[in-house]
């Protein structure tokens, strides 16, 4: 069983410092690399469940985006989260985003990046890939009961049906 | 040009706009952003010219000079490596991924092919771990839609919110011509509201195409109330079943030389492998294998290199792994079996054979009719009248 865990990719440390109390509140284990070499070691030695990873929207640093690839193709379970520090206009973060979701990534953060959003995208993609690797079925992101029965066809009011017969 | 006096709010209203002075009947000018844009260059330099008599302003006229030229966006120069890395990606996901010796794998290649001959939605339904994402990706990239982007939304581990403002806020992905696949991994995870939002937004749109992933089909997460039926009509035109790893036993020592190419399997090895349920399928599959070449990290992969549980499920007596537990059937051979050994203990004596079992002997001719036993079974005619089914269970029941 895969334990949860974080690695975070970046130049400084201000990710993982802002995922602190979230690891701590979850007992989760955080480990921070500076280098795409460190992160593909614990990637692939640790096997965490969530990839964080800092990349520079440029093309001097292609190391990054070659790293999101190999580990979507070798290590399909792990979800990578990219944040980006360049702040874009629209068209551009289309652009960016859909490039690295075909590269591998799960979710793209731009500026202004704030740490609700953070710990929102990593726990709950933590939760998912824990749960996908025990086989469990999905619960949806922010719900924590596991033991909730779904409801009867008869119980669910779907009020958009109801709008129809109105 | 015409000129209003009401506030402006579009891009073209705002740039053409007439200032104060120009109201107040003077000759002006201005620097604009070009509309539609909100910020420049380019820029209009626009000069207002009042139209006026005696009795007052009765128009304004504007030239416009464009200065500057628009600086090429991000979007349109994503540098040229990232760009051929991105193909290369999408080459990866051919169709030989999914290839194999066994025939649940070439019914699945056929009907993956026939997903990427059309743009119709897609509903892979498959255990965790049996290759939704693949499957879908594969179907993407032998698309017409390879060129554009594949993207992958994980609705059970993303709050609504952010795959709401990732789908249609600013910069959303729906509307871009850049997206041409956009998978959702278990959309039974959203909220209705979402559902029933995305049901409409796509619902008369092929472009980007629509595929989700479930450990249940369509129609069955509509019947749990999981999924608002508008969306199980939308996006379950064709549905793909993805199946489990148990039933495709014959494509191991082709996935394992995918996944570890200079590893070959040894047959040993390989029988233990065939003898595991793989509930995790290929995920499972997968972390074995890579545990196996970490404890052994050149040649072969050999029976001891497997984890000892595995081996261990090998040796003892165990279900076959495609068996399924047909409740009726094994009540069943065990009411039979009770019966004969009843019988063969009263030697062929039913009412006796009645007493010991505790029924009256009108419900045990009954039993042995619809069960179809002579009454006087010996333990030769107890195997001729044995079906294969019944052996098996039998053995179940044994086991």
């Amino acid at each position: 069983m895969r334990t949860p865990q974080v690695v975070v990719l970046e130049p400084d440390g201000w990710i993982a410092r802002n995922l602190g109390d979230l690891a701590a509140e979850g007992g989760w284990l955080i480990r921070r690399a500076r280098s795409v070499a460190t992160a593909r070691s614990l990637v692939n030695d640790r096997q965490p469940c969530v990839l964080l990873v800092q990349v520079e929207l440029s093309e001097e640093q292609l190391l990054p985006f070659q790293f999101l690839a190999e580990v979507r193709r070798n290590v399909p379970d792990v979800a990578i989260v990219v944040v980006s520090e360049t702040k874009l206009n629209d068209a551009d973060r289309v652009a960016w985003t859909a490039t690295l979701f075909e590269l591998g990534a799960r979710f793209v953060l731009f500026p202004p990046l704030t740490r609700p959003v953070l710990e929102d995208v990593v726990s709950g993609l933590m939760t998912a890939t824990i749960r996908r690797t025990l086989g469990e079925e999905a619960i949806p992101a922010g719900r924590t009961t596991a033991t909730k029965s779904p409801p009867e066809p008869d119980e669910v009011i779907d009020l958009a049906d109801e709008e129809v017969y109105e | 040009m015409v000129c209003s006096l009401r506030k402006s709010s579009t891009p073209l209203q705002a740039a053409l706009a007439p200032t104060p002075a120009a109201l107040a009947g003077q000759v002006d000018s201005a620097r604009r952003p070009a509309a539609p844009h909100r910020n420049g260059p380019p820029w209009w330099d626009i000069a207002f010219i009042p139209l006026q008599t005696t009795e007052g302003l009765f128009g304004i006229v504007g030239f416009i000079t464009v200065v500057g030229e628009a600086v090429p966006a991000a979007a349109k120069k994503i540098p040229p490596k990232v760009v051929t890395l991105r193909e290369e990606c999408t080459k990866y996901y051919n169709i030989d991924l999914l290839t194999g010796e066994s025939l649940a794998a070439e019914r699945l290649v056929a009907q993956v092919r026939l997903a990427a001959s059309v743009t119709v939605p897609v509903w892979l339904v498959g255990e965790p771990g049996s290759g939704k994402e693949t499957a879908a990706r594969v179907i993407h990239a032998t698309s017409a839609a390879r060129e554009r982007a594949f993207v992958a939304i994980d609705c059970a581990g993303l709050q609504p919110y952010l795959i709401e403002g990732l789908l249609f806020g600013h910069g959303g992905l729906a509307l871009s011509d850049r997206v041409g696949t956009i998978y959702l991994k278990e959309p039974s995870a959203l909220p209705r509201d979402l559902q029933q939002r995305l049901a409409e937004e796509f619902a008369d749109r092929t472009q980007p195409r629509l595929m989700c992933g479930s450990y249940s089909a369509a129609t069955e997460a509509v019947a749990t109330g999981k999924l608002v039926p508008l969306y199980q009509s939308h996006y379950c035109a064709l549905e793909i079943r993805l199946p489990p790893l148990r039933e495709r036993l014959d494509d191991l020592p082709r996935s394992a030389a995918r996944w570890l190419p200079h590893r070959p399997l040894d047959a040993a090895a390989l029988a233990v492998l065939r003898m595991h349920p793989w509930s995790g399928n290929w995920r499972e599959f997968r972390t074995i294998l890579q545990e196996a070449a970490t404890v052994a990290p050149a040649g072969p992969i050999l029976r001891e290199h497997l984890p000892l549980a595995l081996r261990l499920r090998a040796e003892s007596p165990r279900l076959p792994p495609n068996k399924s537990f047909q409740l009726d059937r094994v009540l069943q051979t065990v009411e039979r079996r009770i019966i004969e050994f009843a019988l063969q203990k009263t030697r062929g004596n039913q009412t006796e054979a009645a007493e010991l079992l505790g029924v009256f002997r009108s419900r045990l001719n009954r039993r042995l009719e619809a069960l179809g036993i002579s009454g006087q079974p010996s333990l030769k005619s107890r195997k001729t009248e044995e079906t294969p089914k019944t052996e098996e269970s039998r053995k179940t029941h044994e086991g």
